[in-house]
């Protein structure tokens, strides 16, 4: 044993260099550079999307430009979701390098408007509030929750379920008459017996963040979820315990196959048709149609049974919003630009079209295309499935700032379940105080 | 000008780059850690971060994941190395330099590429890891397969890399030592065991505290083959720090785990160079 010598000292110095130096990937700023309104019908904006939006986004320009000629309007393909960790990076930089425009989720939305209080611009000055009425239920509240309007909806997703007819045909299953999912279960077994197909898929082991898409289904039709409005936790509810029980009977009857490995393995399982269910939410279907087009007559839609007897079968599961950054100069034109795409039916119906991203405006419901009945699913009228969805009553949900830890401890659950057949409710209380030992919040029992 | 302030005229452009890059975020991060940052404030916390961290049960998870890499897959490699650097020195090898040149092509591969390319072949159900062998053997979704995975991963990677930092020091060693050790009658493994370890001593260090700082900040493999999971076996410091800053917005917390981490490989370092540093 010796002491260090000066060079062993200078290696251990840069050891702990590299060290710190993952320390130093982690600042923030709190400043928000001054953004400002700039001329309402004059400017160049960049807007920040992902894939089948921002083709549609840029879809739209050609019209846009007609009305607009002076407002250059330049619509990038961030992808998700790599999207959000680049809306971060520019909010913890106090905005600098964000787009004018953001496309932003409901998972995110909260956390952003919490974290980065000025990161987006209220849109209320800029002429918002006079839409208050004009979308689908619950979703104003989501937007605006104070008050402030820190985004404007644009797709309003209620959840479905999509499903082979032609498989459950020859199970001899009639999918329209399940009422809740204990009857599904039940038809589960009668699927699996005479056509070897799973019920449905779940990422097991948790490879992606949406794991849970699922459970959280489950939830929210017995109108609940992991926070209640007051922010509290309420991820041990009696409610979360059923539908995580229900989750554990299907895997444990062997009716669940495994998604794991995200979008591709997701794509795969259609093609090759290893489960019947695809409890999917809205713009869902155009992904089935658009993967297996040769299949068309074999798949029908409804909205999902209810979890209780009797109990809601209609749950806005999800909505995407369209924000102006409070960094941006450009404010007005890209307030402008918001209030075109989606505050304007036409505008909506033409995404609609193109790529069955459900609009949040109502009015644009009044459109035909939702009213025709569609090939391939069998000649159903998807879009008034899913506008039945929307219109009934749905409870608001509150993702609050910690969704991305909820969703994270949920999988963890979930996995638990799946992989190692632990018990629903025990997984779920472990959950509800690691969360409140991270995040400081009170769990509801 | 004078002549004494020139040197440090020269030295102003790297020192200055270092301060405004290196220097300023770290200081900036560990302030940071002592803030907490609520509704867009920043409050002051003292060490409440740091006191969280204590309490963390995931935090402790990583750590352990961390570990159980540091004690299993770090030596492994390191003796596959040692192994790789002796036959790449040896004159019975034909083709030397391709063999070496092999080992280390994976080094240059980037690490998100070959992430993908691992989370590609053990694909349960389409991988050609399971296509070969036969059968659909979870490797990514099973806790322990999945650490297995990423030990696997991380060896393909870096033992090539190791390799050759060893070589050269093994090329420094004298031959006269091995004439010394064959006249005293020592057979390949004795004159390996008491020439070749000890002529490597250095190189092991290095490449020991190396492997510690690679383990410790280690990312984009589990990010990339197993996003951390199965539920979280595989999660690693790395990983808690980035999901915490850049999942959860918890800036003040994440620069709490990072010097956590930069303590922790500051100490084990110390450690390494007691242990293994020897007379030099």
């Amino acid at each position: 044993m010796t002491s260090l010598d000066r060079r062993g000292l200078l290696r251990l110095g840069g050891a702990l260099t590299v060290g710190a130096g993952l320390a130093a990937c982690s600042g923030t700023g709190n400043s928000t550079d001054g953004g400002g309104a700039g001329d309402s019908r004059k400017g160049e904006i960049t807007v920040w999307s992902w894939q089948g939006p921002a083709a549609q986004l840029k879809a739209l320009l050609p019209e846009f430009n007609k009305a607009y000629p002076d407002i250059k309007v330049t619509v990038q393909d961030i992808g998700n979701p790599a999207i959000w960790d680049k809306i971060t990076t520019g909010m913890a930089a106090g905005g600098s390098g964000l787009a004018d425009v953001l496309h932003i989720g409901v998972d995110y939305l909260p956390g952003y408007v919490e974290k980065f209080p000025t990161g987006l611009a209220d849109l209320g000055p800029l002429g918002a509030t006079k839409h208050k009425d004009a979308f689908a239920q619950g979703l104003w509240q989501t937007v605006a929750p104070k008050g402030r309007v820190n985004a404007l909806p644009w797709e309003a997703n209620s959840g479905g379920f999509y499903y082979r007819a032609d498989l459950f045909e020859q199970a001899g299953v009639d999918v329209e008459s399940l009422q809740t999912w204990d009857e599904v279960i039940e038809a589960g077994k009668k699927l699996k017996a005479a056509t070897g197909a799973h019920l449905l898929g779940i990422d097991k082991p948790a490879s992606q963040p949406d794991a849970a898409n699922f459970f959280q289904l489950l939830l929210q039709l017995q109108g609940k979820f992991y926070f209640d409005l007051d922010g509290a936790i309420t991820l041990d509810s009696p409610e979360a315990v059923t539908a995580l029980t229900l989750i554990k009977k299907m895997n444990d009857a062997g009716l669940v196959s495994d998604l794991s490995g995200g979008w591709s393995a997701l794509e795969n399982s259609i093609k090759q048709g290893t489960a019947a269910v695809l409890p999917w939410p809205t713009w869902f279907g155009g992904i089935i149609e658009s993967l297996v087009p040769q299949e068309a007559g074999k798949w029908k839609v409804r909205l999902p049974p209810a979890v209780r007897r009797g109990g809601a079968t209609a749950a806005t599961v999800n909505s995407t919003h369209l924000a102006v950054a409070g960094s941006s100069k450009q404010q007005a034109a890209a307030w402008t630009f918001i209030e075109y795409v989606l505050t304007k039916p036409s505008s909506q119906v033409a995404i609609y079209r193109g790529k069955g991203i459900a609009p949040a405006l109502m009015a644009a419901y009044e459109d035909s295309v939702f009213h025709e009945p569609s090939a391939f699913f069998s000649g159903q009228k998807k879009g008034e499935i899913f506008l039945a969805a929307l219109k009934a009553p749905s409870p608001a949900f509150n993702y609050s700032a910690d969704y991305a830890r909820a969703l994270k401890v949920v999988t963890d659950a979930q996995t638990k379940v799946l992989l190692k057949g632990a018990d629903p409710a025990e997984v779920l209380k472990q959950a509800a105080d690691q969360l409140a030992q991270q995040t400081g919040r009170k769990v509801v029992r | 000008m004078t002549r004494r302030s020139i040197p440090y005229l020269f030295v102003l452009p790297a020192v200055l780059l270092f301060a405004a890059f290196k220097l300023y975020p770290i200081l900036a991060s560990f302030r940071l850690s002592l803030y907490k940052q609520s509704g867009g404030v920043e409050t002051f916390a003292g060490l409440d971060n740091y006191a969280r961290l204590l309490d963390d049960s995931l935090f402790w998870t990583a750590l352990g994941n961390s570990a159980v890499i540091l004690v299993v897959q770090v030596p492994l490699m390191l003796a596959l190395a040692t192994g790789l650097a002796v036959a790449f020195n040896s004159t019975l090898l034909k083709g030397r330099s391709l063999f070496r040149l092999g080992f280390f092509l994976p080094m240059i591969t980037g690490l998100v590429a070959y992430g993908i390319i691992f989370s590609v072949l053990l694909n349960q159900q389409y991988g050609l890891v399971n296509w070969l062998v036969g059968s659909d053997i979870p490797w990514l979704t099973d806790p322990l397969l999945a650490k297995v995975s990423l030990g696997l991963a991380l060896t393909w990677h870096y033992t090539g890399y190791n390799a050759v930092i060893l070589l050269a020091r093994l090329q420094t060693i004298p031959t006269e030592l091995y004439d010394a050790a064959a006249v005293d009658g020592a057979g390949a493994w004795r004159a390996f065991r008491h020439v070749t370890l000890p002529g490597l001593r250095p190189a092991l260090l290095l490449t020991t505290v190396l492997s510690t700082i690679g383990t410790l900040q280690l990312f984009d493999e589990p990010y990339v083959l197993t996003g951390g999971g199965p539920d979280n076996a595989t999660l690693t410091i790395g990983m808690y720090l980035y999901q915490n800053a850049f999942k959860y917005f918890d800036f003040g917390y994440a620069s709490a785990i990072a010097y956590a981490l930069a303590l922790l490989i500051g100490a084990l370092g110390l450690l390494q160079f007691k242990v293994l540093g020897g007379k030099s």
